[in-house]
């Protein structure tokens, strides 16, 4: 059951966008999860059942505390040190953005974008945990992955 | 270089048309330092994502958890709780065999004790039988030998007879 952790907590992350209460619902989750032991034997796919259970704490969490609490971890970059000065900060600027722009995507969008872009999952097992047809999760992809298209491209003609 | 295959990869990307393999070889395309400058404003997205990869829960939330499981654990033993879940509506399948579980260590138990009483009442009588045999041979050999000291009665009374019947002739 650990090793979910991180998978479960990437995905808490993207939903509640703090940490602090990531860490929170992971912990919820597990504990749920191990409290329903005596069920694993007909639960399909624990995986899928305990994203399920962390996206539900996750998003009471998130309930509570009010959606649009943006809470960026800065201090994490992947640049380059090659780059010249300018084009790192223009390139921290640019991921700074992104970030602000995938925190901003109507929940769903977020939660099916982690788990296809960073866990790998296909339509079938994000339809599971969320509930939704494979058509449904590729609606919700398509919205979510155009919008940040559209909006990364005005960032570049616009300006930063 | 031709970034065709790239630009083919990405739009069929955004209309998520791309398999899972063709988006490892994106995000892998976008990894690199250097990236045409028409395929830059997507390059922060792939940045982004595998920045968001990153995040990860460290050991102390391990222990975090086990402790919280065991103690949970201590305290759902006491009160009786997990002994009962079997009972409950869900986990019906599970429930069963859960709830079976004494009756077939009953019938194990029961089991081992008839074989071993079987397999000590037959060592008991493999030492009875031999004994019961030599009884069997003594009496078979006492029971001739009656009949043999039986045996001359007649004879006697048959010399008995003959001398009688010879007295008589005489």
């Amino acid at each position: 059951m650990l090793p979910l952790k991180d998978r479960l907590y990437r995905l808490a992350l993207r939903i509640t966008l703090n940490p602090a209460e990531a860490e929170d619902a992971v912990q919820d989750t597990l504990i749920r999860v191990w409290e329903h032991r005596e069920e694993w034997e007909q639960i399909e796919s624990i995986e899928a059942y305990a994203h399920t259970i962390c996206r539900n704490i996750a998003l009471d969490m998130a309930g509570k505390a009010g959606r649009g609490n943006v809470q960026l971890n800065e201090d994490s970059s992947m640049l380059n040190a090659q780059c010249s000065m300018f084009n790192e900060y223009e390139q921290k600027e640019r991921l700074s953005l992104v970030r602000k722009i995938m925190d901003t995507l109507p929940e769903v969008q977020r939660s099916i974008m982690e788990l296809r872009d960073i866990e790998g999952k296909t339509y079938q097992e994000i339809g599971n945990i969320l509930k939704l047809t494979e058509s449904q999760v590729k609606v919700y992809l398509h919205r979510a992955r155009t919008s940040i298209r559209q909006q990364a491209e005005e960032i570049e003609k616009y300006g930063l | 270089m031709d970034y065709k295959y790239i630009e083919q990869l990405l739009e069929r990307y955004w209309a998520c048309e791309t398999s899972l393999q063709e988006e490892q070889i994106l995000r892998t395309f976008f990894q690199q330092q250097e990236v045409p400058a028409h395929l830059m404003p997507y390059k922060a997205i792939f940045d982004v994502q595998r920045e968001q990869a990153e995040a990860t829960l460290g050991e102390e939330f391990d222990a975090k958890i086990m402790e919280l499981i065991s103690e949970q654990g201590d305290a759902l033993s006491n009160d009786g709780v997990v002994k009962a879940l079997p009972f409950g509506g869900t986990g019906r399948g599970a429930a069963w065999r859960h709830s079976l579980r004494p009756l077939y260590q009953a019938a194990g138990l029961v089991a081992l004790i008839l074989t071993i009483g079987i397999a000590a009442q037959r060592s008991f009588d493999e030492n009875v039988q031999p004994q019961q045999a030599q009884f069997a041979q003594t009496d078979s050999l006492e029971r001739p030998a009656d009949e043999f000291v039986a045996m001359p009665e007649p004879q006697e009374a048959a010399l008995a007879v003959e001398k009688d019947s010879i007295n008589l002739t005489r």
